[in-house]
């Protein structure tokens, strides 16, 4: 079976699926609103927007966080481990602390981020940065460490300074690291921007989702789902074209 | 070879030993079906300052159920609401009646069993002194916290509406209870929508009362706390909700001839000191389970209170904020209200 046969398939038996529950009335429309009532929700979200605010400032103010978020997060977290993986000395001083920010979940220091910069987007976006600096700076460290010695050996013997080598020949290698290493904080930093927009919300498709589901809106709750997984392909995707434009030559 | 047949040994041995427990367990438990074990009530609550928590602490509801209770604590009533379409909460203890109005409207199957509270000026605005804000024009452009989906929210926008405020003009902010004093300390709001300990602790650090809540209720923003309980558990053990619904008299009562006592036990609960406790609680209207019954509040059973017109009003507002699709008519909130176990339980 081709590839995208079976992607159709599945596509098409779950929205059968999702047809047969709630037409035939097996599911309550609390649970599972019926496709119709999700249409209907859509329309009303972009002709009337969700409490005083439209879809497009909700999907907008969540975009402009994650990119500035994940945008910071991700070039100093790179940078950081560029030199981390470089020089010994910096990743011993920089080590403890990344490994400890990685895998600690972001909602466990949420309240700290409120006390310490207020509810405004100062404490969301740093939410976001911090939960994209540790994954980048690890993957940056390990494309560092992972370059081959015998190319800058032989950089070497052509007389590269420790700059050029550097530029020409760690950079590049660690490259294909680094955007991998990226497209993990995207991930990250998406899967925290429902965590950030609790705070004093009241804009932000998580923002939307958090406050439609505590009425148990599950049409609007479906459709900031689907708004918020379309997003996050959109982002992915843009992050995977970028990548194979510049490292064209990663897995040759 | 050798080892296969250890190996075939072990696997018979071991299967007969199985049957044999199995036999053990099914012995074991032929008695508990005889006796059938009534099934744990799950039953939700807000730690409060409340005269509910002597019954609570004093083991009543476990006494007055004849079951073991699974005590689910919650932090707004949404969780209530979404407990009970799930099927996972019996009763809800606490829960306000803007969820309440929200819950019955999108026919979740529970109904209203009493009233804990009128909540009347125990949730209510707290400006910042050095904010000047005197009228309510002064609102604009102010950072305004408030728990959304709570009844303070349903009221502070009640007193936008009323003094012809949009959420444009006032930055209405969505801020649970520490979150919201974390930010009153920091200075990022002026103002603050909530009930008590937050509401003292903002009181105390700065802060003065703006009234709202008189001309709120005049114009049918009357908020209250109820007890409800899942249609389906309720219509199978009316005498359990009953007794539960008795014993939470029988603290009410020992906390109205005895304030001071009850605080004690009331602090000890809710992790406050009695003196909080006391003045948290002077601050409700815990309407006497007797009371409750009359027009003016529940209603009798069969009889229509005015409660369901809150119910509805509440509903209508809801749906106007685009917080739920539909409200049903007065007689559905009226239906929901089951005075029934409450008639027993005083009776």
């Amino acid at each position: 079976m081709r590839p995208w046969l079976a992607t159709a398939l599945t596509a098409c038996a779950l929205i059968a699926l999702w047809l047969w529950l709630t037409l035939s009335g097996v599911v309550s429309d609390l649970f599972l609103p019926p496709p119709g009532e999700l249409w209907d929700a859509l329309v009303d979200l972009v002709q009337n927007g969700y409490k005083s605010r439209s879809l497009w400032e909700h999907v907008a103010d969540s975009l402009i966080r994650v990119i500035v978020g994940f945008g910071a997060g991700a070039a100093v977290g790179t940078l950081l481990g560029l030199a981390m993986g470089y020089f010994r000395t910096i990743d011993a001083l920089a080590a403890p602390f990344v490994e400890f920010l990685r895998p600690l979940p972001q909602l466990a220091y949420l309240v700290l981020l409120i006390i310490w910069l207020g509810i405004g987007e100062t404490s969301k976006i740093t939410l976001l940065f911090l939960a994209a600096l540790p994954v980048s700076a690890v993957a940056a460290r390990d494309g560092v460490r992972n370059v081959s010695e015998a190319r800058i050996r032989v950089a070497q013997s052509l007389g590269a300074s420790e700059w050029q080598i550097f530029v020409h020949v760690v950079f590049p290698s660690a490259l294909a690291e680094i955007f991998t290493g990226a497209r993990l904080a995207v991930g990250i930093v998406y899967g925290t921007l429902i965590a950030s927009e609790i705070i004093a919300g009241t804009s932000g498709i998580g923002w939307m989702i958090l406050d439609a589901g505590r009425f148990l809106r599950s049409d609007y709750v479906f459709v900031g789902i689907l708004i918020i997984g379309f997003m996050g392909i959109a982002l992915d995707r843009l992050l995977l074209a970028v990548e194979t434009r510049l490292v064209h030559w990663a897995g040759r | 070879m050798n080892e296969g047949n250890n190996m075939a040994n072990i696997l018979t041995t071991r299967r007969r030993l199985l049957k044999g427990a199995g036999l053990g367990a099914a012995v074991l438990a032929a008695p508990a079906i005889v006796r059938a074990a009534p099934a744990p009530v799950n039953f939700a609550f807000f730690v409060s300052t409340s005269p509910f928590m002597i019954a609570k602490g004093g083991g009543w509801i476990e006494e007055a159920a004849g079951a073991k209770v699974n005590w689910i604590e919650v932090g707004s009533g949404a969780e209530i609401n979404t407990g009970m379409a799930a099927g996972s909460m019996d009763l809800g203890f606490g829960i306000g009646s803007s969820p309440t109005a929200a819950g019955i409207s999108q026919a979740i199957g529970y109904e209203v069993v009493a009233m804990m509270d009128n909540i009347g000026p125990a949730e209510e605005m707290t400006v910042r002194k050095s904010a000047n804000i005197k009228t309510p024009a002064d609102f604009k452009g102010r950072n305004v916290a408030v728990p959304f989906g709570s009844t303070s929210h349903f009221r502070l926008l009640g007193f936008l509406k009323t003094n012809n405020l949009s959420q444009r003009d006032v930055n209405v902010l969505d801020l649970r209870g520490d979150a919201m004093m974390a930010a009153w300390t920091r200075g990022d709001i002026d103002a603050g929508y909530i009930w008590s300990p937050v509401k003292s602790k903002m009181l105390a650090a700065g802060g003065e009362v703006y009234k709202t809540y008189d001309t709120l209720e005049a114009a049918g923003y009357v908020i209250a706390d109820l007890i409800i309980a899942r249609t389906a558990y309720s219509t199978a053990n009316p005498t359990a909700v009953a007794g539960i619904l008795a014993a939470y008299g029988k603290a009410l009562d020992a906390y109205t001839k005895s304030p001071d006592d009850a605080s004690v036990i009331v602090g000890k609960q809710a992790g406050v000191s009695a003196e909080m406790a006391k003045a948290d609680m002077a601050e409700y209207d815990f309407v006497p389970l007797k009371t409750q019954l009359a027009s003016a509040w529940l209603g009798a059973p069969g009889v229509q209170g005015k409660f369901a017109g809150v119910l509805k009003g509440t509903a209508d507002f809801l749906v106007e904020q685009k917080s739920i699709r539909a409200a049903p008519d007065v007689a559905a909130f009226a239906k929901a209200i089951n005075t029934s176990y409450l008639a027993k339980a005083v009776g």
